[in-house]
């Protein structure tokens, strides 16, 4: 199926890019059901077994939320995708189409802050009761980079005791890329 | 059993083995590894000059070398990062351990992996530590 041909099934408000040799459909958050929808009952489509849905965060694009669809007669996927901001995303929820949506929009949810309307069951899949936060977006600190040590702030020659506060000072060392300053988060802050 | 009776492909990433002799501390694996699974010490020495006349020279002695199989994902990245072909995989797998600490394994037990790890395929004549056949 070619560009030109998703274009005509989705309708003019999508944008059709192919990257790696698969096809991937951008649309309006406001047509994401919409365009769900005619990929699978189109039959010029005929996208009718939903892979998966997950989402990545995009920064200052916000949350970009991808479904992949495969037609299991023409034998070739596509992905569909759209962008929702990081605070109160929301997309309608894609379970009346495909049932076996429902837990990949349940670990969503919780993993990117994505609520989706319609949801029967929208309540954590993954994390534990009361988890607060949404741990794959990419202002999540992971606690645990912070609580270790980094095994790659020795330089060549040192050991652990080179490290310790009673070592003699030496130039600005290493750090590791991702974590903050020591100090400048979590309790000792 | 073993990744040959296992059938395995000899290339599959089952264990990182450490050529010690190759390794010159550089810390490059240890800050690649976006696991923080490696941990290296280290002390610097001065070596006499090779040649008479010659100035010493500085080099750093490894005193421990040590992935942490329970937290490695067996990204390989370490292997890539290494400039002195001091990492290789090996397709043994059967290490487990009955305690989660014992899964750290220091550099004799990463050494003892070198004499599993098959020869690199584009190069016939090397053998699997690098050395002209």
């Amino acid at each position: 199926m070619s560009a030109a041909d998703v274009l005509t099934v989705v309708g003019a408000t999508a944008s059709v890019t192919e990257e790696f040799g698969c096809l991937t459909v951008d649309v309006p958050a406001a047509d994401w059901l919409a365009a769900a929808s005619a990929l699978r009952d189109d039959q010029r489509a005929t996208y009718t077994y939903f892979d998966w849905l997950s989402a990545y965060d995009d920064l200052d694009a916000g949350v970009a939320v991808v479904v992949r669809l495969w037609s299991p007669s023409k034998r070739r996927g596509v992905l569909l995708r759209t962008r929702v901001p990081h605070d109160d995303g929301v997309l309608p929820t894609l379970t009346g189409l495909w049932p076996g949506a429902n837990w990949h929009e349940r670990e969503t949810l919780e993993m990117f802050g994505v609520r989706f309307e319609g949801h029967p069951n929208p309540i954590p899949l993954l994390l534990p009761d009361g988890f607060d936060a949404h741990p794959l977006r990419k202002d999540f600190m992971l606690a645990s980079r912070v609580a270790k040590p980094w095994p790659g702030a020795k330089e060549p020659g040192e050991s652990d005791r080179d490290l310790e506060p009673s070592a003699a000072p030496r130039r600005r060392r290493a750090r590791p890329p991702g974590v903050p300053d020591p100090g400048s988060w979590g309790p000792a802050s | 059993m073993n990744a040959e009776s296992a059938g395995l492909p000899h290339r599959s990433r089952g264990v990182i083995a450490l050529v010690e002799d190759n390794c010159t501390s550089c810390m490059l694996c240890a800050r690649e590894c976006p696991d923080w699974c490696i941990y290296i010490d280290s002390h610097p020495e001065t070596e006499p000059p090779a040649a008479p006349g010659g100035r010493p020279r500085t080099v750093h002695v490894l005193d421990r070398f040590a992935i942490d199989y329970a937290l490695c994902m067996y990204c390989g990245i370490c292997i890539e990062a290494c400039p002195f072909d001091a990492l290789h995989w090996s397709p043994e797998f059967s290490y487990a351990e009955p305690g989660i600490a014992e899964l750290i394994q220091e550099r004799d037990r990463l050494g003892a992996w070198v004499a599993t790890v098959p020869p690199a395929e584009a190069d016939g004549n090397l053998d699997r530590r690098g050395a002209a056949r």
